[in-house]
């Protein structure tokens, strides 16, 4: 990690300069010169992804916060001419439209069922191949084939998967003798688009757990095991707490995108049957581009990013050293 | 860790796992291969009769299905092909680039606070539905909207945060020692990082080259909204021939999932050692 050229850039002073400057300044000025063009070495490298930030992210979102306090829609005239709101929008959200409450409500379910399955499944395939056994690493990779493949085309299989004369539908007519219509009911659909979640993104979990479980130190399990531990209490106290920092990590990183789930939904059910499967993406989706409601679609955004970010913080805060890569 | 033998109980949770992962994906490629026929035969074809490629043909030759008495798609897929390789590539090679520059800064030549990693991942929070609406307001007054050109300038805005921080964490086991001793050399800064830190970092980049090109590739939001007629990638094509032919047209929409997921699958393994750590911003490092 870089450490002590930040505070020798301000200063100038001769002893911060990392050895390669010092051998090409012997004088003072000479040492302030060498710094000084470092600094300016260093924010060229930086530039060109700054002004696409700036550009690419940084004005759309200031576009989408002042369009946020006006009521505007393109069939208004320019959105420069709409008059400002104040909090109208972010009122509206959250005291009255009860879709976007439902579809925040829906979405956090989602997340908690979703990630729980997945870090469990994928924490128990990780431990299983703590093991030796053969064919290892072929099934490694075969496991993790769902993560690469590309949401749209997730979705759009599992659609397939639960037609009516699909093959889960066929073997659930063996098993039980009757099948359901996957997409014309709430529940059933909930179900869908939580099977397809989990199929997705298992792996990932999966994967990060079993780098976590292979970069753990090996004396404090060892040690617990010559103090007499069993094998589960070892798992629990020993080595679940030290991977805490990875699946903290992988559940931000997981929660993240699932608030942004759309593009499974978008192919498997609209949002439908209704608005019961309506994720919080999906109904910012149809706010801006089927309603053109765009100044309150930009609201409800910002209120997502606010509390996406607020959970983020917090969650991250026990493991934000180690994201730095600071020595912990 | 202990290092003991399967027992048959994990052998069969194993097999379980290995059977559910692939599953959906020999659905798929099984529909791929069916005759119009065998499409959404009662009970469900699982191995096609007589496999066939007429549904891939399809996809560039609308007319080609006609040959099994079936009414071809209203439009081929050849664009949206040649838009998904165009548009994924170009992104790629540009935000890996700039990617690396600034890899390197962060690397060398900053103090990454605490903030940091919050600001960067704050660009990856935002529901993409609304990034999306101001976009396209912006497009549409600079005339973007529509075009390659726009939708490539989006796809390096929301790769490069993870091209920057995946490289950064190859930078940061590269010692800083064989940067300066070329430097003593009389290398400039830039050279020396061009010439000693990107050889260093070869499977790095290899690695990040890859990864960004599964997130370009797999895009679909942006792609959805910032496309009319001009522009189209497989994704788009995908959602447009479900709509469409509302879903009677199973072999050749799985043709084209097919076609989707075979690059990306290719991709991955390539990869595999790398993707904890491109799906983490670098935080998991093996």
């Amino acid at each position: 990690m870089p450490q002590e050229i930040a505070i020798s850039d301000l200063k100038g002073t001769r002893l911060g300069v990392p050895a390669a400057d010092r051998t090409s300044a012997p004088s003072p000025t000479g040492a302030q010169r060498a710094a000084r063009k470092r600094a300016r070495f260093a924010r060229g490298l930086a530039a060109p992804g700054m002004v696409i930030s700036v550009f690419v992210l940084v004005v759309p979102l200031l576009v989408a916060l002042a369009m946020s306090f006006t009521t505007w829609s393109p069939t208004r005239g320019s959105l420069l001419d709409a008059g400002f709101e104040g909090l109208f929008n972010y009122e509206e959200l959250l005291v009255y439209d009860t879709r976007f409450v439902e579809a925040v409500a829906r979405t956090l379910t989602l997340s908690v069922i979703c990630l729980s399955l997945e870090l469990a499944i994928g924490l128990g395939l990780a431990v299983i191949f703590l093991r030796e056994f053969k064919g290892k690493s072929v099934l490694f990779s075969t496991l993790l084939t769902p993560m690469m493949v590309m949401p749209v085309v997730v979705g759009y299989t599992f659609w397939m998967l639960f037609q009516s004369n699909g093959p889960i539908n066929q073997i659930s007519m063996i098993l039980f003798g009757t099948a359901p219509e996957w997409f014309r009911s709430a529940f059933f659909a909930w179900i869908v688009v939580i099977v397809t979640e989990v199929w997705h993104w298992t792996p990932l979990f999966f994967l990060i757990m079993l780098s976590g479980l292979n970069s753990l130190p090996e004396n404090p399990i060892r040690a617990a095991v010559i103090l007499g531990a069993s094998p589960r209490q070892v798992f629990w106290r020993v080595v679940l707490p030290m991977l805490k920092p990875v699946i903290i990590v992988a559940l931000v990183i997981r929660a993240m995108e699932i608030v942004k789930l759309f593009d499974e939904v978008f192919i498997l059910t609209r949002g439908g049957p209704s608005t019961s499967t309506e994720t919080i993406s999906l109904y910012i989706y149809k706010l801006a581009f089927q309603d053109f409601q765009l100044a309150y679609g930009a609201a409800a955004a910002f209120l997502v990013l606010i509390g996406t970010l607020l959970m983020v913080h917090f969650l991250l805060a026990p493991v934000r050293d180690q994201l730095l890569g600071e020595p912990r | 860790m202990n290092t003991r033998p399967l027992t048959p109980l994990l052998a069969l949770i194993l097999l379980v796992a290995l059977v559910v992962t692939l599953f959906p994906i020999f659905w798929i490629v099984m529909t791929a291969l069916k005759p119009p026929t065998d499409w959404n035969a009662a009970p469900a074809i699982w191995i096609p009769s007589e496999p066939t490629l007429i549904n891939f043909l399809t996809l560039f030759d609308p007319e080609a299905i006609g040959a099994f008495g079936v009414g071809g798609i209203s439009e081929s897929a050849t664009a949206a092909v040649f838009g998904s390789i165009l548009t994924s590539t170009c992104a790629t090679l540009i935000s890996v680039g700039i990617g690396f520059f600034a890899a390197i800064g962060l690397s060398r030549y900053t103090r990454v606070n605490r903030f940091t990693p919050l600001f960067i991942l704050s660009g990856r929070m935002f529901p993409p539905a609304a990034i999306a609406v101001p976009f396209v307001i912006i497009f549409s007054a600079i005339q973007l909207i529509d075009t390659y050109v726009g939708l490539i300038a989006i796809y390096v805005a929301i790769t490069l945060p993870f091209a920057t921080w995946m490289l950064k964490s190859f930078v940061d086991e590269v010692p800083r020692e064989v940067e300066e001793a070329a430097m003593i050399d009389g290398q400039s800064r830039l050279m020396a990082h061009l010439t000693v830190t990107a050889p260093l970092i070869k499977g790095g980049l290899f690695a990040t080259t890859l990864f960004i090109f599964i997130l370009n590739w797999s895009e679909f939001l942006f792609a959805l909204v910032l496309s009319y007629s001009n522009i189209e990638t497989i994704p788009i094509r995908l959602a447009k021939y479900v709509t469409a032919t509302a879903g009677t047209l199973f072999g050749v929409q799985a043709a084209l999932a097919v076609l989707a997921m075979a690059p990306l699958i290719v991709a991955g393994f390539l990869i595999q050692k790398h993707l904890a750590r491109g799906m983490t911003f670098g935080a998991v490092k093996r």
